[in-house]
């Protein structure tokens, strides 16, 4: 497999579980069990009514493309093999959104709107990255 | 009339320009002030300095008295640093402020330098594309400054039908302000449209003319009391109110994409303080790094309709001469950009334009002017209005 030079997460005890769960190719949302919220990203306590009451929901995977954009220059040393790479914030259908990138297609093909489907990728031997492939609406 | 005044003010070129050292441009700026207020230098009863990005020997510098110290400033009762990204210099203001209507202070200064020139281009790209992202939900990704700004901008440009052309038009705008300002780096440079719309691809749709380019600079303001501004100043800027609304940190996360939503509560704050209406501001300072925020702002206070930010700038209606000029030095996209900064730089064009001292730039009439600026990656909105009586 080639590496991935990216930098990887600095993982904190609060999301040790999102990214646990990402190596298991399963995607999780922290969820508050007091006020019953899914929380985006991951936190000692929820954002909402501050219970540390918390756990983890599995996610569908699916979600829409809230914005994209296609970078061609500008990212630090350890992206340059990737370019031009395609970042977006997606709507996950469970009602919080994320930055990942879109794989499996070329640059500026990704669009707002497009449907599209968690993928998890090797960044190495020991560990994966959740990332986006456009799936048919 | 305010409680305080900008009543002093100098600012360096913003340039490339290693050579150039921090205490040099901090020498200049200090004393330029400090003889464009007309004061004595021991009048100075307080220091509150900008604190610079990426400049960590600077910051433990300032932070720790050598301002007050390598100036001889013996009037002085303290100093402080205040770092709220490009929020910073209006934060200063505001301590100064606090500072004066407390009694501590009757004269403040707020100096601000940054020399990115001399670090190495490597650890400048990696240093703003890192510090305003989330290190574990954004950075990863790849996302960068000009990448989380392109996802605005492509949005904001979806949910309202503003074509490229459009949009450029506003990097236009703030270019051609940035050409006829002497402090500018693209003084005597004009741009065209298709200088804008063939420029090489950063982040789609942001090509490089949308971006900032990141330069060396400085800046200072003496801020007085309403005494002291009155007795000592012959054209006092004063200060007529102040609004605040924190958006978030992670542009990701943020309910308010556009910053409209905070551009609406700390306006209207302002002016409900400042006892003023949008229709008596004769020009609207907008800092907000990239071209979608000038669009979001001119909506936000009603200057046209929700969704129409482009289409006015593209009217023509921001430049000299339009019905509401609209960031008279640039914003970083026309000025180049010298990390928490661009703030300091907004605040001398606010004492230039009330002065008439704007040259090539200068609105005519001008007497009342709104400011805005944003931290990080925008997590903020602070605006201030100035008038000249």
């Amino acid at each position: 497999m080639t590496e991935l030079k990216r930098p990887l997460p600095n993982i904190s005890k609060e999301s040790q579980g999102f990214w646990d769960a990402v190596q298991q190719d399963k995607l999780v949302i922290q969820h508050c069990h007091s006020c019953d919220s899914n929380i985006f990203y991951p936190r000692r306590i929820c954002p909402h009514c501050w219970s540390k009451d918390l756990g983890w929901v599995e996610a569908s995977g699916k979600g829409t493309i809230f914005s994209v954009t296609t970078t061609y220059l500008g990212t630090t040393a350890e992206f340059s093999d990737e370019l031009p790479i395609t970042v977006a914030w997606i709507d996950l259908d469970e009602g919080v959104r994320m930055a990942s990138n879109i794989v499996g297609c070329g640059p500026e093909q990704a669009k707002i709107g497009d449907r599209v489907q968690v993928v998890f990728e090797k960044a190495n031997e020991d560990f994966k990255l959740p990332f986006f492939k456009i799936v048919e609406a | 009339m305010g409680k305080i005044a900008i009543i002093g003010y100098h600012e360096v070129p913003t340039q490339i320009n290693p050579e150039r050292t921090r205490w040099d441009i901090l020498e200049e700026v200090i004393t330029g002030a400090v003889r464009n207020a007309g004061i004595d230098k021991d009048d100075i009863q307080g220091v509150i300095n900008v604190a610079p990005q990426a400049q960590p020997d600077l910051i433990s510098q300032t932070a720790f008295g050598l301002i007050p110290e390598h100036f001889g400033l013996k009037g002085v009762k303290d100093n402080m640093i205040c770092n709220a990204g490009g929020a910073s210099t209006t934060n200063c203001v505001r301590m100064a402020e606090q500072w004066i209507t407390s009694g501590m202070a009757e004269v403040v200064i707020v100096p601000h330098t940054t020399v990115q020139s001399d670090i190495p281009a490597e650890d400048l790209i990696s240093f703003f594309a890192k510090a305003p992202m989330h290190p574990e939900w954004e950075f990863p990704f790849g996302m960068t400054f000009n990448g989380a700004m392109a996802l605005i901008t492509e949005r904001y440009m979806y949910e309202t039908n503003t074509s490229e052309q459009e949009m450029a038009s506003v990097t236009y705008a703030l270019r051609d302000w940035g050409s006829r300002d002497p402090m500018s780096l693209f003084f005597n440079k004009p741009q065209s449209m298709d200088d804008i719309l063939n420029a090489r691809k950063i982040s789609t749709p942001l090509r490089a003319k949308d971006c900032n380019m990141l330069a060396d600079g400085g800046g200072c303001l003496i801020i007085a009391s309403e005494a002291y501004a009155k007795k000592h100043c012959a054209k006092p800027v004063w200060k007529l109110g102040h609004g605040s609304a924190f958006i978030g940190a992670t542009p990701a996360v943020r309910e308010d994409v556009y910053w409209r939503e905070s551009y609406k509560k700390s306006t209207s704050e302002a002016l409900q303080q400042a006892n003023l209406n949008v229709d008596d501001i004769d020009i609207h300072e907008i800092y907000g790094a990239y071209p979608f925020s000038q669009c979001a702002y001119v909506e936000a206070v009603g200057l046209c309709d929700e969704g129409e930010g482009a289409r006015y700038h593209a009217a023509g209606h921001t430049l000299l001469g339009g019905k509401t000029p609209c960031t008279t030095m640039g914003d970083a996209t026309g000025r180049g950009h010298t990390g928490s900064g661009v703030s300091m730089a907004f605040y001398c064009q606010v004492a230039r334009q009330l002065r008439g001292e704007a040259g090539d730039n200068q609105v005519d009439g001008a007497n009342k002017v709104m400011v805005v600026t944003a931290g990080g990656s925008g997590m903020n909105a602070l605006t201030t209005i100035w008038g000249a009586e």
